[in-house]
């Protein structure tokens, strides 16, 4: 795809995810039923958790594109690896603000040890490392191999942290929709939970191809400017 | 396979000489060890706070602080001088000079963690008893780990103008299971727990060890190639 077609495909689907996202914010305020026992509060779950589960996407897609990156050596790899990361921060500091609002009023405090939100957390640390390594390299090639190898660590390290914080202790609501016996959440709210999780990775991906049409538009202006000088 | 091990153990017994010789790293970690212990005994209230309750817990810090101190400068030396090119540039293939490299940091920090057990028992009066044995082994098993994941972003962070001073972002984060399962049964062990009951966290701890040595060796050749 051309930079300019992968800019307009960006701006399309962010588009069509901020739509979504007025749509989600009705169907969560105002069309879902309220939640027995956590009342009102209990609606902050439909952009929480869709939030979580794309920053999750988001190292998954950026360590799969830092291995490649190391294997082919495409530059256009690593950008899409340093572009998932970036998206991925900004979904990671979203649960990390929703949780905690929800948090104090669910569970009368704002921080608590619980193994998902500690996972999100550590996740947020990852992805600031992977910047910080990448911008304190004087040779941007030696930046890109670095920051590649800590998506991949990263990403190895999170089944093992979220089995121990999950034996460290848990708090948290127990999984609703991933479990073996099928989801238990009753089916308007199951509903608008899918329907976030579809308008986050819209808005994931169209900001993701949006900035990596502008890394690669970066990376020309760069070849331009050193083939002037 | 038998060259592949000569290569390594040519590397180790370089790095052990050179540690045995100058004794920079080994020194500093454990006057890190037994000050920490020192510093912890003034920071905790031992009238309103049982020793053995929080003892596993220090024990870990301070191994986490310490190897953090002597790992971080596995190639200071080397790189100061030009001879990591040397190593590099040697028919050693990159995951032999990974393995050996942490193999040799691993001697330093068992060393080390030993030096903390004994410390904390002297200090605080808290030992691990009949389990002895065992937290000897989960401290081994920690100790793999963490040099695995310290040696490979060591390599990261000499490599990047901020150094050291990276290296505890990257590696903390990291580092969470190692704490969690290890601390953990290290608390049972020292309150007089059968092993069986933290079988599972060291297995855990065992499994952890092993992949990070793993994704080391395999990723270690892109962190230093030029």
């Amino acid at each position: 795809m051309s930079t300019a077609g992968m800019r307009r495909g960006g701006t399309a689907l962010v588009v069509l995810g901020l739509l979504g996202l007025i749509a989600l914010y009705w169907m969560a305020f105002f069309w879902v039923s309220t939640e027995v026992n956590q009342g009102v509060v209990q609606r902050i779950f439909y952009v929480h958790v869709p939030a979580a589960w794309t920053s999750f996407l988001a190292i998954g897609f950026a360590a799969l594109a830092s291995g490649m990156y190391l294997w082919l050596r495409d530059d256009r790899l690593d950008r899409a690896a340093l572009c998932a990361i970036e998206g991925g921060l900004v979904f990671a500091t979203l649960v990390l603000t929703t949780g905690p609002l929800w948090g104090k009023i669910a569970w009368g405090t704002y921080w608590t040890w619980e193994p998902r939100l500690t996972l999100t957390l550590l996740l947020w640390f990852i992805f600031v490392g992977y910047f910080m390594v990448r911008n304190s390299t004087e040779d941007p090639e030696k930046g890109k191999r670095f920051a590649a190898v800590v998506a991949i660590v990263g990403a190895m390290d999170i089944p093992f942290i979220h089995l121990s914080v999950i034996w460290f202790r848990s708090l948290h609501p127990e999984p609703v929709v991933a479990k073996p016996d099928g989801p238990t959440l009753p089916g308007d709210m199951l509903a608008t939970l899918l329907f976030g999780v579809l308008v986050f990775s819209l808005l994931f991906f169209g900001l993701f191809l949006f900035r990596y049409a502008v890394e690669g538009l970066r990376a020309e202006a760069d070849l331009r400017a050193r083939s002037v000088a | 396979m038998n060259t592949y091990l000569t290569q390594m153990w040519a590397i180790i017994w370089k790095d052990l000489i050179l540690e045995i010789r100058s004794r920079e790293r080994i020194a500093a970690m454990g006057a890190f060890a037994v000050l920490a212990g020192v510093l912890f005994n003034f920071s905790i209230d031992t009238t309103t706070t049982r020793p053995q309750d929080v003892a596993a817990g220090l024990i870990w810090m301070t191994l986490v602080f310490g190897g953090l101190l002597g790992v971080g400068r596995t190639f200071h030396l080397e790189s100061q001088d030009g001879a990591l090119q040397g190593v590099l540039m040697s028919p050693a293939p990159k995951d032999a000079v990974f393995l050996a490299k942490t193999a040799a940091n691993f001697a330093l920090l068992y060393a080390v963690s030993l030096l903390v057990l004994g410390v904390f028992g002297l200090f605080f009066g808290v030992g691990p008893g009949q389990n002895l044995g065992w937290v000897v082994l989960v401290l081994g098993v920690g100790s793999l780990g963490f040099v695995a994941l310290g040696t490979l972003f060591a390599a990261v962070s000499t490599g990047t103008s901020m150094g050291e001073t990276l290296l505890p972002v990257l590696v903390f984060p990291l580092l969470v299971p190692m704490v969690i399962y290890g601390a953990g049964a290290t608390t049972w062990l020292m309150n007089g727990r059968p092993f069986v009951e933290v079988e599972g966290n060291v297995r855990m701890l065992g499994a952890f060890a092993l992949a990070a040595v793993a994704a080391g060796a395999v990723l270690f050749r892109y962190v230093v190639e030029d």
